[in-house]
């Protein structure tokens, strides 16, 4: 095959940016058609492929949790259907075991022709509302295998030389919770595969089909090269991080590893996960696919400017563990494999942020999902509400963290209005704002968290589920920064009125008319010792609300005062502050050996709370009953220790951390 | 000069240069005046009318396109504002979609919200959905927050309440309150200004309405009483976003529909020119030293958006012409990036030091360089004033770009000038083609100092049929300040399924938005007959999430036409209509139009000779294999009527235009080139 060397330049540079223009093209068509709410908040991805399936460009706002993986499926189609396409075909595919994601994402693919040949294929990719399966939105947080998650479909021709295959199509709408919206989505798709088609054409009859076909290797070529320029222009050597889900049912407390390690030689990258744990027993899991996009996430994060194809895969080399859970196989669950997705980013914020220190990041917090539904008695129809919130990214070299942003899983997703959901659902949210004190402290802090509260209005036979993580594997600080806070949901039943922390992952509890819930996210995790942290940063946060006087001394060490609430106007006392700071260096070390079961006696007791116990004592516990978790503290502390007190001066003065 | 009795003006204030557009209602001739912009852009006005030798009791009508409100959200430069929220909702704003304009880059933050946290107060009150009053307006907590805001002296308030787009009562309530305790503060609330759903983009207009109230209100102030003092006797009018002008008593309500009012001129101008032109479908390339902005006109009317913003995570929901604004210019830089790709811009060498054959001090070549070294751009400018170094720019071009890709030196310049128009033909594709419409249905409108450069270039790799460049081109923007009615666009969201719609109740909708773009009207002075008043409906099938739009007729009577007209827009627009499926009705719109009366630009006579060239160069165009001996017009000397064949070259004081071999020219009644580009 020809190379870009053989193109002109001009040409070269042209066909470069008229495939990043179709995908652009292609993505704009599916936002303003779409069904699906999650689609429509962008939740979906656009590619071009070469003849063998290879990408040759994804969108620019692709959500970040489908790179990686379009290539996979449409090699998949080739598979199956290579030498038996004709002109006006479209196949459909979900298949996670193939190198999809979940079953939620329906990737549509289109072959291009040219002459009688395929010379490459346009393919649209879209989260549906829902796929089937026992619970709405196809999440099924118990489901230990595929079964109870959803429609698997293998690749299929959905349609014919250009008429859409009614019969399949109603069988796949036939088996989800709203048929009427996912034909809507499957057209929406499919038209979009056809803008891609069209543009592919409209370039083949300007520079011809062998250019066309040139230009498609000669851009994956060209990313390679830049990719591994980057990977040699960085030290050789090897790094390590370790980050965790929070449990497998099956198998007790203690957190589960998910372990990232890093070679970097020459202009080679090996990013090996041996070390990570086996498959658990919830849908955490995460097949062959979606972990790589977890690799390819993670590192475009620190090489954001270099564009996306197949070239910047091929830098890559994987080693996954095999049926592992960063390499599940069928039949294991793994719609929830966002969770799996974010700690391999979160290990990749963690590694480079040694190797490129100009761009660290500490931890993010962790995306969650909120499904609930039910009946609505205003409409008398079924609804399906399906929520997730913005939360604290990391916090960085000189700057603090930002947020609240979306998660790290997927960065255009947009966060959902509230007067949307109220319409079309017996909902009333009585508070969506951001969390004071919710910022992993450092000497610059994490992002800021949301919370958000909600009442269940006019509805009968409501469930809720909820998909989320980090309640115990709470989110870290790097370079001697705090972690946050645990994630988790409280529900306030209307019949006692009494709360009950009911932690991050549970599925298809009962919930009525009148009952109420409130999940915070959390902050991102704190760069560097947060005693060093400028006292009038700590100040102009407690003026915005960002962090409240208590905390501002507890975690800060910085002594305020309020001088006009009325004016928000406050001032640092430096004699305190000095004095505060001394003490708190004095104390710190010995909060972090302090006996586990004395904390967990505390918390019982009400004299510290869960920020104390994650960011003071680094102990995990049992939130709603305040029992040691013993191996997941030892777990956590282990890291407390390497992250952050590691980092920790026992003898800088507040002047000098004044002067920074 | 004897001025005339009876002139119109028309200022656009730009970053560097304030253009001034004098049009005689007797003769519609024109001039225009260039005058340096100032740090109060008002001496600027003043200074330029001066120079521009304007009597100002002779002006009829005085109109005005300005930057004003956009600069002072983009440097946060208004006095300090306050928000007061539903309880539980103070963040709106902050929170916003939660997105990022650049997914990856973790370096790369979105600006801060406009009113800081700790000057967002809240208090009780919640209406829900549909609009029941779940909790009413604490009044004892509307006083102390009115009095809190009244001891921080903030200078303006956006009162901002959940759902109240369908039930403003407490809204209007707290408005009172503060108006009570702190009288004369300027007070926005989210139902007056946009009763629309979704919160954040209804607080986002909101806050952006708020803070720049007392900046426009000293703005349209002072410029008035300046414009009074000497002689100006009618009323100020300033363009805003949307397309239409409104007068200074409306400015000071609707202050945000000025954040797009510099950047909607020169579509307007765009879309004028073409319709001049005979063409009623038009594509407005407007190309300055640093960018270039894309628009369209369709059927006459330049498209509008709702989807904008001034930055990123803001956005400002009143209709707003559409302009696709990309980092093209003349001075964008030509580099090759790390793993040897040919790329052009977005850096750009600004106007200082400009590109290399400016002989400031850039090294690296820009398109002006490879147009002066390929002999498209003379080395000597705005009548001998400027000169331009063919050396510097050929050095450049050989050492930034020839060299390291192994090019001939004319290839070298013609690459960098073709990936220039490359990228510029993907931002014409990503409005034209991506939305359904066909660019050979079109003409290119070419203008800024640097689109005549480029236009038949562009026309060509997009087979566009005609390029027409307006006679001052790089003054055009200002026209369109001068040409256009008074317009407000009203509306409401009406979410309602067809099936449950009634078109009586409709039409009784209809009736009061109508009778408030009356009043509106009235007050500013337009008389009934020159009132038009346009109805459309926003429409979706049920269960999508954007919405297009449907004009209808008045009165309105017929549904079944509505819905068939918005299944051919969704046909027409992304190539595929839904029959079966339910329709959802989702925001009823009015424009509403004084018409002011028309002044019409001057006709030449036509017929006149081709007159003999000023000079003739050797310049390289895309079409030949080498230079072509070239003949050089000076645009003054073509008069109206006169037609002849590229390749020319077409120079005047502030633009140059190219005619590439073959391509057929002639210059209109109105003094436009315009150039028929054959197929190739």
């Amino acid at each position: 095959m020809a190379t870009e060397t053989e193109l002109h330049p001009v040409t070269f540079e042209v066909l470069k940016n008229a495939f990043i223009n179709t995908v652009d093209q292609m993505a704009e068509q599916v936002l303003r058609t779409c069904y699906s709410f999650v689609i429509y908040n962008r939740d979906f991805s656009s590619a071009l492929h070469d003849a063998e399936g290879n990408t040759i460009a994804q969108g620019n706002y692709d959500i970040a949790v489908h790179v990686g993986t379009l290539h996979y499926s449409c090699m998949d189609v080739i598979r199956v259907f290579g030498g038996k396409m004709r002109e006006g075909d479209v196949f459909i595919v979900n298949d996670p075991y193939s190198g999809g994601t979940h079953f939620n994402d329906v990737r549509l693919v289109r072959p291009v022709f040219a002459d009688g040949e395929v010379i490459g294929y346009a393919q649209s990719n879209g989260h549906w509302a829902d796929i089937g399966g026992s619970v709405p939105g196809s999440f099924d947080v118990m489901a230990k295998e595929m079964f109870k998650e959803g429609l698997r479909i293998t690749p299929m021709r959905i349609v014919e030389q250009g008429e859409l295959r009614r019969d399949i199509a109603n069988m796949l709408a036939g088996n989800t919770r709203d048929p009427a919206a996912i034909i809507g989505d499957m057209e929406a798709q499919i038209e979009a595969t056809r803008v891609g088609e069209r543009e592919i054409l409209r370039l083949v009859a300007k520079y011809g089909k062998d250019v066309v076909k040139a230009g498609m290797a000669a851009v994956q070529d060209y990313v390679e090269r830049a990719m591994r320029q980057r990977l040699a222009a960085l030290p050789d050597g090897t790094w390590e991080s370790v980050d965790f889900i929070d449990q497998d049912p099956d198998d007790g407390e203690g957190l589960i590893p998910i372990r990232s390690k890093v070679t970097i030689k020459g202009d080679s990258i090996v990013y090996d996960l041996t070390g990570s744990h086996g498959v658990i027993g919830t849908l955490y899991n995460s097949a062959f696919g979606a972990t790589f996009s977890g690799i390819v996430g993670g590192l475009k994060t620190f090489f954001p400017d270099l564009p996306l194809n197949s070239g910047f895969y091929r830098a890559i080399k994987m080693v996954a563990p095999e049926n592992s859970i960063v390499s599940a196989e069928w039949p294991v669950a793994v719609t929830g494999f966002l969770m799996v997705y974010e700690k391999i980013m979160n290990g990749a914020f963690e590694i480079f942020s040694k190797i490129m220190p100009e761009r660290a990041m500490a931890g993010t917090f962790n995306i969650e999902y909120l499904l609930t539904g039910g009946r609505n008695k205003r409409t008398d129809s079924l609804f399906m509400l399906y929520d997730w919130l913005p939360g604290g990214w990391g916090a960085r070299n000189g700057r603090d963290g930002a947020g609240p942003i979306t998660a790290c899983f997927g960065t255009g997703l947009q966060a959902q209005p509230v007067e949307g959901q109220e319409r079309a659902n017996p909902i009333l949210t009585e508070r969506f704002e951001i969390l004071t004190d919710s910022a992993g402290p450092g000497r610059h802090r994490g992002g800021m968290a949301t919370i958000k509260s909600s009442r269940l209005t006019k509805c009968e036979k409501g469930v809720i589920s909820y998909i989320c993580d980090r309640e115990r594997a709470i989110v870290f600080g790097i370079e001697g920064g705090l972690p946050s806070m645990p994630h988790g949901l409280t529900l306030r039943r209307k019949k006692d009125g009494t709360d009950t922390w009911m932690g991050a992952i549970f599925s298809d509890v009962p919930i009525a008319e009148g009952d109420w819930f409130s999940r915070p996210t959390a902050g991102g995790g704190g760069y560097g010792d947060p005693l060093e942290r400028d006292p009038e940063a700590v100040k102009e946060d407690v003026a915005d609300d960002l962090v409240s006087i208590r905390r501002a001394g507890m975690d800060y060490g910085v002594v305020i005062e309020t001088v006009d609430a009325d004016l928000a106007e406050y001032k640092v006392d430096y004699p305190g502050t000095e004095k505060l700071r001394q003490e708190l260096r004095g104390q710190r070390r010995g909060w972090l050996k302090l006996d586990p079961e004395e904390v967990s006696r505390l918390y019982k007791a009400g004299e510290i709370d869960a920020m104390d116990c994650c960011r003071r004592y680094a102990v995990v516990l049992e939130w709603e009953t305040g029992n040691l978790l013993p191996k997941s503290t030892a777990q956590f502390r282990e890291m407390v220790n390497i992250r952050s007190a590691a980092y920790w001066s026992d003898t800088a003065t507040p002047a000098e951390a004044a002067a920074e | 000069m004897a001025e005339a009795q009876n002139i119109r003006v028309a200022v656009d204030i730009g970053g560097t240069f304030t253009d001034i557009y004098v049009l005689d209602e007797a003769t519609g001739a024109l001039r225009v005046a260039k005058s340096a912009s100032t740090p109060n852009p008002i001496d600027g006005v003043m200074r330029g009318l001066q120079e521009a030798k304007v009597d100002l009791a002779n002006v009829t009508l005085f109109s005005h396109g300005t930057t004003v409100a956009t600069n002072a959200l983009i440097q946060r430069s208004y006095p300090r504002g306050a928000m007061v929220c539903t309880e539980g909702f103070r963040d709106v704003i902050e929170i916003r979609r939660a997105d990022k304009n650049d997914l990856w880059d973790t370096y790369h933050d979105v600006a801060p919200p406009p009113i800081r946290r700790r000057d967002r107060l809240t208090v009780a009150e919640r209406v829900d959905a549909f609009g029941e009053i779940v909790t009413p307006l604490d009044e004892a907590g509307a006083r102390e927050v009115a009095r809190i805001l009244k001891k921080r002296k903030v200078a303006s308030v956006a009162v901002c309440f959940m759902n109240s787009y369908v039930n403003p009562a407490n809204e209007i309530r707290m408005k009172e309150i503060l108006e009570e305790e702190m009288p004369g503060t300027p007070i926005s609330t989210s139902s007056g200004v946009l009763p629309e759903i979704f919160e954040h983009e209804r607080f986002s207009t909101t806050v952006a309405n708020a803070v720049l109230t007392p900046v426009v209100s000293r703005y349209v102030e002072e410029l008035g009483t300046k414009l009074a003092q000497d002689g100006y006797k009618s009323d100020l009018l300033l363009l805003h976003s949307g397309g239409g002008v409104m007068t200074a008593h409306t400015v000071k309500d609707f202050s945000a529909r000025l954040a797009a009012s510099g950047i909607a001129a020169g579509a307007i101008a765009s879309r004028h020119i073409g319709m001049l032109c005979g063409f009623r479908n038009s594509i407005g390339l407007d190309m300055g030293g640093t960018s270039t902005d894309v628009s369209m006109a369709y059927d006459g009317e330049t498209r509008v958006t709702k989807d904008w913003s001034v930055e990123f995570g803001y956005p400002i929901r009143f209709p707003s012409i559409e302009v696709l604004t990309i980092g093209a210019g003349g001075g964008s830089l030509a580099w090759i990036d790390d793993v040897g790709g040919l790329r052009n811009g977005p850096q750009s060498a600004g106007a200082n030091p400009g590109p290399a054959c400016y002989g400031n001090g850039n090294a690296v070549p820009t398109n002006t360089d490879a147009n002066v070294m390929l002999g498209r751009l003379g080395t000597s400018l705005a009548g001998g004033q400027i000169t331009l170094d063919y050396d510097k720019a050929k050095e450049a071009v050989k050492t930034g770009v020839a060299e390291p890709l192994g090019l001939g030196l004319d290839e070298a310049a013609l690459s960098i000038v073709s990936v220039a128009n490359a990228n510029m033909a993907d931002a014409v594709r990503l409005i034209s083609i991506t939305r359904g419409y066909d660019p050979r249905d079109f003409a290119l409108i070419a203008f800024g100092g640097a689109g005549a450069l480029h236009g038949a270039a562009l026309a060509k790799e997009l087979s566009i049929p005609a390029v027409i460049v307006p006679p001052a081109p790089g003054v055009t923007s200002a026209l369109g300040c001068l040409l256009v009615d008074i317009q407000h666009d009203l509306g409401f969201s009406y979410i309602k399924p067809v099936a449950n719609a009634d078109a009586g109740e409709i039409e009784a909708e209809f009736q009061a938005l109508e009778k408030e773009a009356v009043e509106r009207l009235s007050k500013e002075g337009v008389a009934p007959e020159d009132m038009v008043l346009q109805r459309n409906i926003d429409m979706m099938y049920q269960g999508q999430w954007r919405s297009l739009s449907v004009s209808v007729g008045a009165p309105f009577t017929d549904l079944d036409a509505a819905v068939e007209a918005f299944h051919r827009e969704h046909q027409r627009g992304y190539n595929f209509r839904r029959d079966g499926a339910p329709v959802e009705l989702y925001r009823l719109n009015l424009r509403a139009i004084g018409k002011t009366p028309h002044a019409e630009l001057a006709k030449h006579p036509t017929g006149g000779a081709l007159p003999a060239p000023k000079a003739t160069r050797m310049v390289r165009f895309d079409e030949s294999e080498s230079r072509i001996d070239t003949p050089v017009y000076w645009r003054d000397d073509l008069p109206a009527g006169v037609a002849f064949t590229g390749p020319a070259i077409v120079e005047q004081l502030d633009s140059t235009t190219v005619i590439p071999p073959g391509v057929k020219v002639e210059i209109d009644a109105y003094m436009n080139i315009i150039m028929r580009i054959e197929e190739a």
